[in-house]
């Protein structure tokens, strides 16, 4: 059960307690982080490429909120160049294609979240890091940037700056 | 009584004063503290949210340098455990701390200030301040000294201020009153000035007009006096002048007795007359006395053989230790003074008798004494008899005479500073009276 602000201490976590507050913080992101591009979009969409632990808590966290009032739908990928638009782009770590070919394929406007070591300095937006047994997450500014999106200090200054 | 009940009148116009200004003083505080709390709750939003306890405690440890009032301070998440803290001192109470769930409360020397955290609706968690009121404290301790200094100031103000209209007011009145106490002494009579226009002028100005009324009463009374004495006295000394010359020219009996026993009554009824005479001099303070030097033992001597002829009843005796020693008196009041009191021993002491009189003179004073083994005086009307008109209370004996003698003895013996009184003895009694050696210059004298 994944509930938001944070029952679940962000200490000594099971690989399925670090998935639920990953997905908690995906959600959280999207608070923080300001999408000018894209605004026809009349969904919220978060895409997953392959598989991840956070696909059952972030399913069940698109069932229940909404971002700016709407609704958000999850949508995996395969492959890189299966990529549509997506406000948020999910990389999770141990996968086969390496990040800058999924990179490559990512829009202008997607918020990338890796989720492994050195993937924010590849170019990902954000990147999940563990720091001391705590879940944290480094913030790549350029990417942000080129991007086109706008990160709110308040979620900047929680972050690991990286370039 | 004015100068206090204005100095309570301002004692608790301070009072509500500071007690408004406290209060106010307090809610601000509350206020900006309240501010303070929201904002660190608002600036603490994502730090719950993304689980930073450092970074909240980071946000919080700046309150040691932009709210040092503050001396603890928690932010609790949605459990209500505790997600950051911050300490002034080394010591934390956080228990205690964690009590308080109302939005503020007061206790002594702090208060305690809760705020929730919430983001788009949602509760996310508590930021709790405990304020320390030290400053308050201290604030509250100097406006009190303040408040107090000023009160003291403006009742030594006020009393200098009451003093200083009071000394204007009561010279005025006082020297009133001490020109009527004058007026009793002197009896003079001169008008009292005061140049107010308010109460007490109106007062002096009654004052004055009633004085020159008795002014012109004693002038009244004193043309009387002269007028009743001349008027009395005249077809007295005729009537003595003649009962005089029928004593020289008749010799037979009864003529020469009638004769006599008239011409006692005449010189009766001449000192009654003097006597009433002398009281109303003296009551109008106008016995003036005539000072000069004399033999005082031989007045005395002249004296009892003056009376001795005239009281064959009685025997009069003169016992004296003085020795040729001169007097400052009025001659012929003493000498009243002498008469008087020989006329009293002798009267109360009915039948055969001894009289005795005694001088001497000791510490700087003559001391003449009249002893009489007669009817004596009792105990407690010694003082009253030397009251105007005042008879003894003994109705055995019938005693002739207004009561006067002893008045006017006195008054004559005061103005001399002397002093004159009466001892109970076994039987009869004993009357002293003294007289200084000098005068000193004290006693009303007129001539010499």
């Amino acid at each position: 059960m994944v509930l938001l602000g944070g029952l679940i201490p962000a200490m000594a976590q099971t690989r399925e307690q670090e998935a639920d507050l990953k997905a908690v913080f995906i959600y959280n992101f999207t608070r923080y982080v300001e999408w000018n591009v894209n605004q026809n979009e009349s969904e919220f969409i978060i895409g997953i490429v392959g598989n991840s632990a956070i696909d059952k808590p972030i399913s069940q966290i698109a069932k229940t909120n909404t971002v700016n009032s709407k609704r958000i739908i999850i949508k995996h990928f395969s492959r890189p160049e299966d990529i549509s638009y997506c406000h948020i782009l999910f990389i999770p770590s141990g996968r086969a294609v390496d990040t800058k070919t999924i990179l490559d394929n990512v829009d202008k406007g997607t918020l990338t979240i890796g989720d492994g070591a050195d993937m924010a300095r590849n170019g990902a937006c954000l990147n999940f890091v563990l720091s001391n047994d705590k879940l944290k997450f480094e913030a790549n500014l350029n990417a942000l940037a080129i991007a086109g999106l706008k990160a709110s200090s308040q979620l900047l200054k929680l972050a690991i700056i990286v370039n | 009584m004015q100068v206090f009940t204005s100095v309570i009148v301002l004692g608790l116009f301070f009072a509500v004063f500071i007690t408004t200004d406290l209060k106010e003083y307090k809610k601000r505080k509350e206020e900006s503290v309240s501010s303070l709390a929201h904002i660190i709750g608002a600036n603490s939003i994502s730090s719950l949210q993304f689980q930073d306890n450092d970074a909240a405690t980071g946000n919080l440890a700046d309150l040691r340098k932009i709210a040092p009032d503050i001396s603890n301070a928690i932010i609790t998440d949605k459990t209500g455990n505790i997600f950051a803290s911050y300490s002034k001192l080394p010591t934390t109470r956080t228990d205690s701390f964690l009590l308080n769930t109302k939005a503020t409360t007061f206790s002594g020397k702090q208060f305690f200030s809760v705020t929730d955290i919430i983001n788009d609706r949602e509760f996310l968690g508590k930021v709790m301040l405990e304020v320390e009121l030290t400053e308050f404290q201290q604030i509250k301790k100097q406006r009190f000294a303040l408040a107090t200094l000023l009160l003291l100031a403006s009742l030594g103000f006020s009393f200098l201020l009451a003093i200083l209209v009071q000394q204007y007011l009561s010279k005025r009145l006082l020297h009133l009153v001490n020109r009527m106490k004058e007026v009793g002494k002197t009896g003079d009579y001169t008008p009292v000035k005061d140049e107010g226009k308010d109460e007490i002028g109106l007062l002096v100005q009654a004052y004055n007009k009633l004085m020159n009324e008795v002014k012109e009463n004693q002038h009244k009374k004193d043309e009387f006096i002269g007028i009743a004495s001349h008027e009395l006295k005249t077809p007295l000394t005729s009537i003595k002048g003649y009962l005089d010359l029928l004593n020289m020219m008749e010799d037979g009996q009864p003529h020469k007795l009638y004769v006599r026993k008239s011409l006692d009554s005449a010189h009766k009824l001449e000192r009654l007359i003097q006597d009433l005479l002398d009281v109303s001099k003296i009551q109008s303070g106008q016995l003036q006395l005539n000072i000069q030097q004399f033999n005082i033992e031989e007045m005395i001597t002249e004296t009892i053989s003056a009376f001795q002829m005239v009281s064959p009843t009685h025997t009069i005796v003169k016992e004296s230790t003085l020795n040729g020693q001169l007097a400052f008196a009025d001659k012929q009041r003493i000498e009243q003074v002498l008469i008087n009191l020989l006329s009293n021993a002798i009267k109360y002491s009915p039948g055969e008798n001894k009289v005795i009189v005694y001088a001497t003179q000791q510490h700087g004073e003559f001391l003449i004494k009249v002893r009489d083994y007669g009817l004596g005086i009792p105990e407690e009307e010694k003082t009253e008899i030397f009251e105007r008109f005042y008879r003894t209370k003994d109705a055995s004996v019938h005693i002739s005479g207004f009561g006067l003698g002893l008045y006017i003895c006195r008054d004559i013996i005061n103005r001399h500073n002397g002093k004159i009184w009466v001892e109970r003895e076994d039987k009869g009694s004993s009357f002293y009276f003294s007289l200084p050696l000098h005068p000193k210059g004290n006693a009303v004298a007129t001539g010499q």
